[in-house]
């Protein structure tokens, strides 16, 4: 590049560096004036124009420059970050290909169309280019690029089975052509180990990691050790493994529980590795092996100490298996085992989970276990303190049905408060920024009272619950596990907002939003205010999104980068990850709410409908991953009962089955081309996912659909005219639909009735399930207001019916014009529509008429003291403040009342609207 | 990733995006290292690099962290030394540093156990926690150092290290 043209572009660069599109764009034109064909500059201001989000402008340009097949580094850069913004993958590849096809002496080149087919999975055409790179420049890093990439290939899902091994033996054949060995390093190591084992030539395998780099390899890289224990395992050495394991145990001191496992498949491997039952002398040599074994670890617990748990961890496990496979051992010797793990280590935090999968003690082992704890309790010292609370969480594990009656619950919800406020005084000098050591006392305070509320169907308990949760979370403000609790029994008392105020003081992000965005997002649509144009909820559900965009902008680009540093271990698993979020399932749920809400808030014009038909259709044949964390919620449940999860669930969560239903819902209410058949099929697996209220209504949308379909089909423009428009905005990225496109859509939609040949269908009367849901949620909201249901239930009720009034208002929108009415004869069923309308409105006034209602008396001092009086239970035992229990209940009723007036005001406006 | 909620919802815990994790695992996977309960759960983590030129050249830890439940197990000082033992082994690292806040005294003490010392004090390298306590000691951090087999005549650290202060733009 000569000096002049540098100064002049050199501005462009910088304007893109800080983000100054505009000006990037104004220096473009500046030097596109004197030289209108330059490409670099082109390239440049395409880039600046997408940042800019002007997508119509850069795709021109982006063609333009394309169209020269560009080989300069900086055109390839720049066109690079215009393509990925514009979501044209595969032309990255194409534009890298031309340019590596011009200039094949260029290894820099080859790179980039490596990275490039990298990027978009495409593993064959990679392997194709390492090969040829690796002919061309000689180094083995492009051997081996080929080779893992072949296997990647292997394992995509879309490779047919029969060429798998083919592809498999070929990447064997190459690692053998190598001019290095591949234990060079351990990540070529590893992929010469993964090959074998997926060819199942174990024994191959076996020689590799029996060599004495081998062997050192596995010491020091984690990756490589994992694949030789799965090889290990799979060629059936696990004797000889286990006999490693021991020697690791005893003389080097490994306390990887892997160890461990070793030693304990290795115990147990003559019973367990046949299915046929075990003769006495197999059992005998078990037995003896058992004993070994046993030794073995209490050496190790004896070394140890309390400084590490795995050994009387181990001790457990083995007794734990020992009797399951039926061999004879002391009844009694798990629970002495596990009063021995808790001598040792029943001060940390640690305790409970650990013993928790060996205490299903009962009868006399039980009494005994029992008795054994209620020894252990004490309260003078911190570490006593912890000691405590595993006795409490332990003694309530194994509570049976008989002894979870109300009195005792209530019995023992007034211990835990005694025993957390004194626990307290441990806590007074600590920072803010600790956590109390009392807490879990709290947290047991919070089950008693679901539990009671459980039994005895009383809302009291619930509002007990968050009275004593409240207080403790003030005093551990960093606590987030009460807050957990604290979100779901706020949904449960109809008071969502207190649910998020607390979920957003816990600071999820990031990737978190994946896994935790479910706690105030599963089936926020009920919750939501949208038809009064409140968007918390949509915004939340945009801001959880972010992370799917990150995910699709920057994993790819690092399983690139982990080619590029060879570190091929971990390349498998970014693709597992960047597959785990793109199809995750609380992605599309939270789309399915965001278009719940967004019907509710916005007039239901064509712009919605064709937008979100294409987003939504794009996401319905997706396989999903439910990668929701429903395991950090606390819970110190009886093992009897349900967990605290189960039981505080205001309804079943949505899954797969629900999403699909859902899915169907939409997709056909905003169809235009004739249904399909899979669109109208009911399948078990969805409904088993509804709730009973969300089964009605999807009979009645497919009730309504079924009915009004002919009517559309005969009155909607030729499916041709709709494919070629479908075709076209199927181009485009979704999520940036262009304004012209939309208002095409529109203009064929209203425009398009010329007079057709064969008769308008015959006007039918309406189905009868379609009247008789709105009577039947009628008569469900009726019930639930006289009987003692949660609010949350109530505001289910009331969500599904107008949802389903919604959903009518889609589907006969395009009846509405009396031009239409005229043109096509539908003058009864217009009259018809007009009927079912007047019927439904009635019914959502009523409901929205009672729930103001119920909004003004809950709020008043009267239903304040009605909660302050329902906790009375906590103030009894133990002083609870009187005004702190009333300002609990002042915001719980507060945030009920806004919450019952916002739903009343959003029903009364969705009816105004659509009337 | 889809599994560390209870670790990373501890205050003292930062989330970071993709990119971040992303980084260290496809260049130092071997410096990054879970552990995991016997039930699955995740009981703690460590991510490390291997930086720095000629006799600079050393592993770092940038984050260490153990889920509440899971404390006082001595799990730090497990994957301390495991995160020692490959900087010294696989990358032949002359010493290993970590920064830590300066207010952060349970770990301080922990790490003068596992033979870290203080090399210098580092200005506002943290933002503050903003819990209204604005100390200085807060933002400030202590870069700590351990000598490791390539360095045997304790080049890399040095007696008086806390006092000897260096502003957060000085370090990389």
């Amino acid at each position: 590049m000569s000096t002049a043209l540098d100064r002049q572009i050199r501005p462009i660069y910088d304007a893109l560096d800080t983000q100054s599109n505009k000006s990037a764009v104004l220096a473009c034109n500046k030097v596109l004036k004197k030289q209108p064909n330059n490409v670099l500059v082109k390239a440049l201001k395409a880039l600046a124009l997408v940042r800019l989000q002007k997508v119509e402008e850069s795709l021109l340009l982006a063609d333009e420059v394309l169209a020269k097949k560009p080989t300069d580094d900086g055109v390839l850069t720049a066109m690079m970050h215009v393509l990925r913004g514009l979501g044209r993958h595969s032309d990255i590849v194409a534009m890298f290909e031309t340019a590596y096809k011009q200039h094949p002496q260029n290894e820099d080149l080859g790179t980039q169309t490596f990275f490039a087919n990298v990027r978009v999975g495409n593993w064959k055409a990679a392997q194709q280019v390492a090969t040829k790179m690796h002919k061309q420049f000689q180094d083995d890093r492009y051997l081996y690029w080929s080779i893992f990439s072949a296997v990647l290939q292997a394992n995509d899902m879309a490779t047919p089975e029969a060429l798998r091994p083919v592809l498999l033996k070929l990447a064997l054949r190459l690692i053998s052509s190598g001019n290095t060995p591949s234990y060079f390093n351990p990540d070529r190591f590893y992929v010469h180990l993964l090959i074998l084992r997926e060819l199942e030539m174990y024994d191959d395998a076996a020689t590799l990691l029996n060599h004495e780099i081998g062997q050192k390899i596995c010491e020091t890289s984690l990756v490589c050790d994992e694949i030789r224990r799965d090889i290990m395992k799979l060629k059936g050495a696990c004797k000889q493994e286990g006999e490693q394991a021991k020697v690791k145990i005893l003389e080097k001191k490994d306390r990887n529980w892997l160890e461990f496992l070793s030693l304990l498949d290795a115990t147990f491997w003559d019973i367990a590795s046949t299915s046929e039952p075990a003769s006495e002398d197999v059992k005998a040599a078990v037995t003896e092996e058992i004993a070994k074994t046993r030794k073995v670890f209490s050496e190790a617990a004896t070394v140890d100490g309390l400084k590490d748990r795995s050994g009387l961890l181990a001790l457990l496990e083995l007794e734990k298996r020992t009797k399951s496979h039926g061999l004879w051992t002391d009844a009694c010797e798990i629970r002495m085992m596990a009063e021995n793990y808790f001598s040792q280590f029943g001060d940390k935090a640690c305790c409970y989970e650990d013993l928790l999968p060996y205490l299903a003690f009962e009868g006399e082992e039980l009494e005994q276990w029992t008795s054994f704890l209620n020894s252990r309790k004490s309260f003078d010292t911190p570490d006593t303190l912890q000691r405590s609370i595993n006795v409490y969480k332990l003694l309530r594990y194994n509570l049976t049905s008989a002894e979870l009656t109300p009195e005792l619950e209530l019995a023992r919800a007034q211990e835990y408060i005694k025993v957390y406020l004194d626990g307290l005084k441990f806590g007074v000098n600590l920072p803010d920024t600790e956590l109390q050591p009392a807490d879990d006392f709290a947290i047991l305070v919070g089950h008693a009272y679901v539990s009671l509320w459980k039994l005895t169907g009383e809302e009291s308990h619930l509002q007990s619950a968050a009275a004593t949760l409240e207080y403790a979370s003030a005093r551990s403000k960093q606590s987030y596990r009460i807050r957990l609790l604290l979100i779901r029994i706020y949904h449960l008392l109809g008071a969502p907002a207190l649910a998020l105020d607390h979920y957003r003081l816990m600071n999820v992000k990031q990737v978190q939003t994946d896994t935790l965005s479910h706690l105030i997002l599963s089936r926020a649509a009920m919750w939501s205010l949208a038809p009064l144009g409140d968007i918390t909820y949509m915004s939340e559900c945009m801001e959880a999104s972010q992370i799917y965009m990150s995910n699709s902008t920057e994993t790819a680009e690092f399983i690139a980068r982990a080619f590029s540093t060879e570190r091929y271990s971990q390349i498998i698993d970014f693709i597992e990850f960047e597959d785990r979020l793109d199809n995750s399932l609380q992605r599309d749920l939270m789309k399915v709410e965001h278009v719940r809400m967004r019907v509710a808030h916005e007039p239901l014009n064509a712009e919605l409908v064709d937008m979100e038909l294409i987003e939504l259709k794009f996401i319905f044949d997706r396989i999903h991953h439910d990668n929701r964390d429903f395991e950090v919620i606390p819970n110190y449940q009886p093992r009897c009962q349900p967990s605290f999860n189960e039981q505080t669930l205001p309804l079943k969560p949505p899954g797969a089955g629900w999403l699909s239903a859902y899915l169907k819902v939409y997709i056909r209410a905003f169809q235009e081309l004739p249904l399909r058949e899979r669109l109208v099929k009911k399948r078990q697996e969805e409904i088993d996912d509804l709730s009973e209220d969300e089964k009605l209504f999807y009979e009645y949308t497919l009730a309504l659909s079924e009915w009004v379909g002919p009517y559309h089909d005969y009155v909607r423009p030729p499916p041709s005219a709709l494919l070629a428009e479908a075709a076209k905005s199927n181009d485009l990225k979704p999520g940036h639909p262009l304004k012209s496109m939309a208002a095409a859509a529109n203009g064929s939609a209203t425009n398009g009735h010329s007079k057709k040949d064969e008769e308008p269908p015959a006007v039918k009367e309406s189905p009868e399930l379609i009247p008789k849901f709105f009577d039947d949620m009628k008569s469900r909201f009726d019930a639930v207001i006289s009987g003692t249901a949660l609010p949350s239930e109530l505001l289910h009720i009331v969500a599904t019916t107008q949802e389903a009034y919604l959903l009518f208002a889609l589907e006969t929108v395009r009846f509405k014009p009396n031009s239409i009415i005229k043109q096509y004869k539908f003058g009864q069923l217009a009259q018809s529509f007009k009927d079912l309308r007047v019927k439904a409105s009635s019914i959502l006034n009523e409901m929205s008429t009672v729930l103001a209602k119920l909004g003004e008396e809950v709020a008043t001092p009267d239903g304040r003291k009605a909660f302050v009086q329902a906790s009375s239970s906590i103030q009894d035992s133990s002083g609870f403040d009187h005004d702190f229990v009333l300002g609990v209940a002042k915001k719980t009723t507060d945030a009920r009342k806004q919450t019952y007036e916002g739903i009343a005001k959003g029903l009364a406006k969705v009816v105004k609207n659509h009337s | 990733m889809f599994k560390f909620n209870n670790i990373n919802l501890d205050i003292w815990t930062e989330t970071y995006g993709i990119s971040f994790y992303l980084t260290y695992l496809s260049r130092w996977p071997d410096l990054c290292c879970v552990q995991e309960a016997p039930n699955g759960h995740m009981m703690g983590y460590v991510i490390g690099k291997a930086e720095g030129h000629g006799q600079d050249w050393h592993g770092h830890v940038t984050a260490l962290t153990v889920a509440p439940e899971y404390r006082r197990l001595s799990l730090a000082r497990k994957m301390m030394s495991l995160l020692e033992m490959v900087s010294d082994e696989t990358y032949k690292g002359f010493f290993v540093d970590l920064y830590v806040r300066c207010t952060n005294s349970v770990a301080i003490s922990m790490y003068e156990g596992l033979g870290y010392s203080v090399y210098r004090r580092v200005r506002e390298y943290y933002g503050s926690l903003g819990l209204g306590r604005a100390s200085k000691d807060e933002e400030d951090a202590f870069d700590m150092r351990k000598p490791l087999s390539r360095d045997p005549h304790r080049r890399s650290v040095r007696a008086n290290g806390r006092e000897f202060v260096v502003s957060a733009h000085d370090v990389s």
